[in-house]
């Protein structure tokens, strides 16, 4: 029975273009189709300006694809915003007005979820998110990290399947990019949660992933499909010091035509 | 530490004060002002003391003028700040005739307002909206309109109604915006209400000051001038105090 449920794909993407039509005709992407399994930790990986945040949003059901594509998140189309999955952007998307706690709350009062249940739910993750004794604190009062730590307890409060990640440490320094890089897995590993991260820091992706998947300029296009074979846990120290590892990051420069 | 720190931010201003006041006192007498032009600081604060009802009495009037005209143009200004920000058509319609209104001098409408309105109350109530009105809505428009567009599509990611992100993000994030607007409409109600005085009226501290003008009586000019400032003052203090509810336009 297990096996059944596991042979569902969390993300199914078949045909998947995207064309905005304004004062301009730019097609962001180009036939994008692949599956993401249940509880994989899968990074897109591009140049900026590729279409990985319109990928996102696509999936996310905030916007809308060309006609023809395929969207399914947890054998639903998703052609809307559904708890089944939360997104979390690189700009945080905390209310300034509101405490920690009180953002964290947001989503699941405006569901409408009884009060109880929020309090359960909120009382679990700010633990997890090392948030417990910052959870009357203002976000003005948090450093850069605490504040992505914080949004990301904003979309956990839903119990989202499937969490999309577009760049959510980008604008952090590199010493707490790393950290929270770590602790996501950490979260990541905990929660049993589908994961899919747009990035581009190849070493982020391959120290992260199980499998990379490699977007072309725009029109964005998969063009390769990497599987990431290291052991898990990974360990920031040991992991980028195996061979596999810059064997992986040399490869995937090459893709991008970074080497 | 902190009493002598406060006691300074009082103790400093207070000295300049003084000191201006001791020079606008002696420099009237040194060089010989005439007394319509300017009369000593003493004068002025003896004829403030000795007319202190009347003045109080005034003052009351033109307070109640100035609160009047602020309150239905603050009250007005969230309506049609609202209106245009929810209806298109209202942007089309309603707000092209509402900045070209607020390029008119509303100075020279106060002579039509009072044809039409008469000599009371009404006519003054309505120059303090007029000259109030305005920042008001732009203040809500701006402050509506502003809301970052992430946060927004943040709401749209959880499912939030069109209502509930009107209540939980639009107007918590329009308030610093709106605020803005009401303290810049509070000394405008001030101007609007005493402009208003000017063209007809019986009452008011702009009463009082065109009397005081007609009679010669310099040093009741000037006094009636410092109770404006005085009400001026307080009226917008006032709004800041409420202003400071807001904490998160400081951010």
């Amino acid at each position: 029975m297990a096996g059944a449920v596991e042979a569902q794909p969390a993300i199914r993407l078949r045909n998947v273009s995207k064309t905005f039509t304004g004062a301009q005709h730019v097609q962001a992407l180009g036939a994008v189709g692949f599956d993401v399994p249940q509880g994989q930790f899968t990074s897109v990986l591009g140049p900026s300006g590729c279409g990985k945040s319109t990928l996102l949003r696509v999936i996310a059901g905030l916007i809308a694809p060309d006609a023809g594509a395929t969207v399914e998140v947890m054998a639903h189309a998703q052609n809307a915003p559904s708890d089944d999955v939360g997104v979390v952007f690189q700009t945080h998307n905390l209310l300034p007005w509101l405490t920690v706690e009180k953002n964290i709350r947001l989503a699941a009062e405006v569901r409408r979820l009884p009060a109880e249940e929020t309090t359960r739910r909120v009382e679990s993750i700010l633990p997890v998110l090392r948030l417990e004794s910052f959870r009357r604190h203002y976000p003005h009062q948090l450093s850069g990290g605490m504040r992505q730590r914080a949004a990301l307890g904003q979309i956990l409060v839903l119990l989202p399947q499937v969490l999309l990640l577009d760049e959510p440490f980008g604008a952090l320094d590199a010493l707490t990019r790393d950290q929270l890089n770590v602790e996501l897995l950490r979260l990541w590993q905990d929660l049993r949660k589908t994961v899919l991260l747009i990035t581009h820091s190849i070493p982020e992706a391959v120290f992260l992933s199980d499998r990379v998947l490699v977007m072309s300029d725009r029109p964005g296009r998969i063009v390769e499909d990497v599987a990431i074979d290291l052991p898990r846990p990974r360990d920031p120290q040991a992991t980028k010091e195996r061979p596999e590892f810059a064997r992986y990051v040399v490869h995937l420069q090459k893709l991008m035509g970074v080497a | 530490m902190k009493w002598w720190r406060s006691g300074r931010a009082i103790a400093e201003p207070a000295i300049v004060f003084v000191l201006l006041a001791l020079l606008w006192e002696k420099a009237v007498a040194i060089f010989g002002i005439k007394r319509y032009l300017l009369p000593p600081l003493s004068d002025v604060l003896s004829a403030l003391w000795q007319g202190r009802m009347m003045i109080l009495k005034e003052t009351w009037i033109t307070t109640g003028e100035i609160l009047l005209g602020y309150f239905w143009a603050v009250l007005a200004g969230l309506l049609v700040g609202l209106g245009i920000f929810a209806w298109p058509m209202m942007r089309r319609t309603l707000y092209p005739l509402i900045v070209l209104f607020q390029g008119l001098p509303k100075v020279a409408l106060a002579p039509l307002l009072v044809i039409w309105f008469g000599y009371g109350l009404a006519s003054k109530v309505l120059m303090a909206f007029l000259f109030a009105f305005f920042p008001v809505v732009v203040g809500t428009l701006g402050g509506l309109a502003g809301t970052p567009e992430h946060l927004i599509e943040h709401f749209r990611a959880i499912r939030a109604s069109p209502m509930t992100t009107f209540v939980r993000l639009r107007i918590p994030a329009a308030l610093p915006s709106i605020l803005d607007g009401c303290k810049t409409a509070m000394p405008l109600a001030v101007i609007g209400a005493i402009v208003g005085e000017f063209v007809a009226s019986e009452h008011g501290l702009g009463h009082l000051i065109l009397e005081a003008n007609a009679n010669a009586k310099s040093e009741l000019l000037f006094a009636a001038l410092i109770a404006i400032s005085i009400l001026a003052g307080v009226l917008y203090l006032l709004v800041e105090l409420a202003a400071q509810r807001v904490w998160w336009r400081a951010l």
